[in-house]
Parts: structure tokens; C-alpha cells; sequence
């Protein structure tokens, strides 16, 4: 595919226009986005991945594919809202006074919002429905046309048959015949819809200036550190560390290192790295151990980080 | 492992020139004879050569936390990747095969049995400097492929040598800093 597509679908995607701080949602203990937009404007301008955590309605049977919400590493939550580009929202907390007192404007605004929202999804579904149509009108005709070749008197009378029947429906064929094939748009009433959040998304909170901190494990300072050096990170449990680093986006590179936090004078058994050394190279990716120097006087995260890889002998 | 140990060898290992005697360095007994195990195994199963063993920093003079080995591998232990590109290049577009010479290593003794943290490590790096001293095959080539990831050039590593009780000695590079990986 041409590289100006993809760009083009990433317009698409993230149209609406994302003002930071954004907000995440703090449900039971996890840090949860549930718009695509935000998801993918971090991704793209933060280099954070999260994992996506929710099933996907049509293929609820599998878990290879995952959908939103996304969920957010308590460190990848810590360094957005550190940066300033996000703040937390505890859900519960927020929902309850919230929504029961809800009257007025307000309420008025918050359903007029999820009836914009239902005609938009409907709207989408009538354009699939029409292009869906032509496209099986366009196939009937093409049919029509090379069996008229073959018999070019037939051709006339034919025509008519195949406007009213729309066959690309699997069931299209027993479905009694409606005088006019646009019966799909005829209504306009907005498909209901079911919010991903619960609160209007206009009344969000005051963004608190000074605000709890996720808690991060101790292997914070060398995720910060990887970051700020372009590295995008996920969680490293299928290789037995705390993170897999990325030197650009996991969907267009294989990860470079198995990295492991650990503290500055923290004892490290020489068979973890041994073993750590040994695995990395096994996956063709190095074994990087780092943490933060506790009595340095330097600029900068002071991480120091260290590399292996099998020496080969 | 090691088929070639001889006893006799073991008993009374041929030390090289550049070995210090154990009286002079402070260094506990049991990581002197860690460091010439080591260095033994270097010298008869994968016959490295230039071997010594350095008690002092070079650079600042002081003891440096156990004695570390420096010598020539017979042939280069570790090509970073952008260069192994650059030669691959090199011998697609003129045709001949670019010589790999050996560079001189630090190597590392350690024991299965230790535990180290960052700090030891970083403090090792920090007393070393990048290339072992009296490298003599500093082979200077001008403007040779892959100069840039060579000698004062590279990213400070070592060998970190570890020994198991059973004598099995195993290796791997330590870069000091993020050093993307070899695609073996």
C-alpha cells in the first residue's frame, strides 16, 4: 500500500483534534483510554502503545485481536501525566455525584450528544448499505452484460428484474420484493447507541494542578529513560523482563532489547544475566539492565544502562 | 567442555610475562585465581593471545575492584551490526572480502556463585578505558570501513567471563549504554 494512504486512514482515524491534557480513566485499579482518537494521537506523538484490553463485538470468540478500551501501563499513565499531556479521572468517583445530579442544561447537552452520536452511526450504516448496493448493482449489471453478449435479444427486458433485486445479501434472493430497493434509509431515527464513557465528556473535572501520581514499580527510571530516547516500550512478560524496547513502532519494527530495571545497588544474581544474555540472543534482541544512579550529582535521568549479548564462544 | 584440560596444566598453569604475582596487588586471593582461571581458559581453549592481567586503573592509577584480563582474540569478538552493513556493502560493490582483524578486549572474571549490581558494573567501565593499553595491533588504517565502530571509536564493552564450579567458562559482551543488537 502506498505510504500516502496509510497516511490518509491515519487522518481519517484521528480527525478530531486532540487537546492535551487528555484525560484516563481510573477503573478498579487500571488506567483505561476508550477513545480511538486519544489512543492513537499518543501513539503517534507520545510513542505509547498500552495493550488493548476489550473484545471485539464481531469476533467475540478469539483474543489474537483485541479492541478498546486500551489500557495503560501504571508507568506509561505516570510519564503522560508527568509530561502534562494527560491527567487521571477516578470513574467512580467522578460518576456518582455526577451523574445523579445531572438536570438541566447539562442534561439536555448530554443527550443531545448521544443523539448526535446515534444519527452518526446511523448515517455511516446507510452509506455502507448504499455503497454495498451499488457495488451489487454494478456486479448484476456486469453479469447481465456477458450473458447479453452472448444473447443480445434478451438484454432488454432483463434490466428491470435486476434493479429491484440487490443478490450481494446472502438472503438476497428470499427476500420478498420491495418496490423500491432504498428502503434501508427511509427512517431517521439515530441508532442507540452505547456510550463508552458514563459522564458527558464537555463536564470533565478541573484539571487539578497538583494531583496524585500513579504509584510505578521500581523500574520506572529506566522506562522514562528509554523513552526519552525514542524507544517505544511494551510489557515484557513474554520474554521474562520488564519491558520489550521498540526502536520505532512495534507495528513496523522487532523489538531490540529485553530491558530489566534494576535499583543502583541492587544484588543481581550472575545466572539472570547469564540466563537474560542467553535468551535475548536466542530472539535475536539484547538483554539491557539499567536503573537509576542514586548518588549522582549529573544532569539528565542519570540511568545507567548496560547491554548483553552472548559472546559467542 | 575443555576435552584438552590437563592436570598437570591445572597444577601449575604457564603464567605469561605480563602476569603479576599474586603479592602484588591487594586483591583477595580467591579473585586472583579467579582472574587467572580465566585468563588459563582464554589462553588454551580459545586461543587468545597478548594476555595480561590489570590490578590498577590506567587512567586514574587506582586499585581497580578485581583484577580484569585484557588480550588479542584470534579473531574479532564482536562486529556491531552497522558495521557488518557497511562491510557487506563494501565486498557486494568491489567483490573482495574486507579482512576482519581482531581487536584487543577487557575480559571480566566473575563466579556463578556472585551477585553484582549496577553500581560494580558501572564502577568497572569507569575505570576502564575504552581499548586495553599496549594494543599494539592498532592497526590504523585511514578511512578503513567500519573505523567508526572501532577502537577509540566504539562504545566501551567488555567480555564478561563466567566461571561455574564444574570449570564451564561462558561469555558475553557487556556494552556500556544501549548498543543495538547483533542479528545473529
Amino acid at each position: 500500500m502506498a505510504k500516502a494512504d496509510i497516511e490518509d486512514e491515519h487522518r481519517d482515524v484521528g480527525s478530531d483534534t486532540i487537546t492535551e491534557p487528555v484525560s484516563i480513566s481510573l477503573i478498579a485499579g487500571r488506567y483505561l483510554l476508550f477513545d480511538i482518537n486519544v489512543v492513537t494521537y499518543l501513539r503517534r506523538t507520545h510513542n505509547i502503545c498500552g495493550v488493548l484490553i476489550g473484545g471485539i463485538p464481531q469476533i467475540p470468540q478469539q483474543n489474537v485481536f483485541l479492541g478498546l478500551p486500551l489500557e495503560l501501563l501504571p508507568e506509561e499513565a505516570r510519564l503522560l501525566v508527568e509530561k502534562r499531556v494527560a491527567y487521571i479521572v477516578d470513574d467512580t468517583a467522578w460518576h456518582k455525584p455526577k451523574f445523579s445530579t445531572l438536570s438541566g442544561e447539562e442534561r439536555r447537552r448530554y443527550l443531545d450528544s448521544l443523539r448526535e452520536a446515534g444519527l452518526k452511526s446511523k448515517r455511516a450504516a446507510d452509506e455502507g448499505a448504499k455503497k454495498r448496493q451499488a457495488h451489487g448493482l454494478a456486479k448484476e449489471a456486469a453479469t447481465r452484460r456477458a450473458k447479453g453478449a452472448l444473447k443480445p435479444d434478451s438484454d432488454e427486458k432483463d434490466i428491470p428484474d435486476s434493479a429491484k433485486e440487490v443478490s450481494d445479501s446472502l438472503f438476497g434472493d428470499e427476500r420478498p420484493q420491495s418496490p423500491t430497493p432504498s428502503t434501508i434509509s427511509v427512517s431517521n431515527k439515530p441508532h442507540a447507541i452505547t456510550p463508552t464513557t458514563t459522564y458527558p465528556p464537555l463536564s470533565l473535572p478541573d484539571i487539578p494542578t497538583e494531583e496524585a501520581k500513579p504509584p510505578v514499580p521500581s523500574s520506572y527510571p529506566l522506562f522514562t529513560h528509554l523513552h526519552s530516547r525514542g524507544y517505544f516500550t511494551t510489557p515484557g512478560l513474554r520474554f521474562g523482563c520488564d519491558y520489550t524496547a521498540y526502536p520505532g513502532d512495534p507495528l513496523r519494527f522487532h523489538s531490540h532489547f529485553l530491558a530489566t530495571g534494576y535499583g543502583w545497588e541492587e544484588e543481581i544474581p550472575m545466572l539472570d544475566i547469564v540466563g537474560g544474555g542467553r535468551l535475548g540472543t536466542g530472539v535475536k534482541k539484547g538483554f539491557l539492565i539499567g536503573g537509576a544512579e542514586s548518588e549522582s550529582s549529573t544532569e539528565g535521568d542519570n540511568v545507567r544502562t548496560f547491554c548483553i549479548e552472548w559472546g559467542g564462544m | 567442555m575443555a576435552p584438552s584440560v590437563d592436570l598437570a596444566m591445572l597444577a601449575a598453569p604457564p603464567l605469561p610475562e605480563a602476569f603479576h604475582p599474586p603479592h602484588a596487588s591487594a586483591h583477595p586471593l580467591h579473585l586472583q585465581q579467579l582472574a587467572s582461571t580465566i585468563l588459563h581458559n582464554l589462553q588454551h581453549q580459545h586461543d587468545w593471545t597478548l594476555l595480561s592481567i590489570h590490578t590498577h586503573s590506567e587512567s586514574t592509577g587506582q586499585l581497580l575492584p578485581r583484577p580484569v584480563i585484557s588480550g588479542l582474540p584470534p579473531r574479532r569478538a564482536y562486529i556491531h551490526p552497522d558495521e557488518q552493513v557497511a562491510t557487506l556493502k563494501l565486498e557486494h560493490d568491489t567483490g573482495t572480502p574486507v579482512k576482519q582483524l581482531p581487536e584487543g578486549e577487557w575480559v571480566l572474571p566473575t563466579h556463578l556463585g556472585e551477585k553484582w549490581s549496577l553500581k560494580q558494573f558501572a564502577a568497572i567501565f569507569d575505570a576502564l578505558d575504552t581499548i586495553p593499553p599496549n594494543d599494539e595491533i592498532a592497526h590504523e588504517e585511514e578511512g578503513s570501513v567500519g573505523r567508526q565502530w572501532q577502537g577509540n571509536n566504539r562504545q566501551k564493552r567488555l567480555l564478561l567471563a563466567t566461571l561455574h564450579d564444574d570449570s564451564t567458562i561462558v561469555y558475553y559482551i557487556m556494552h556500556d549504554g544501549i548498543v543495538k543488537p547483533r542479528q545473529n
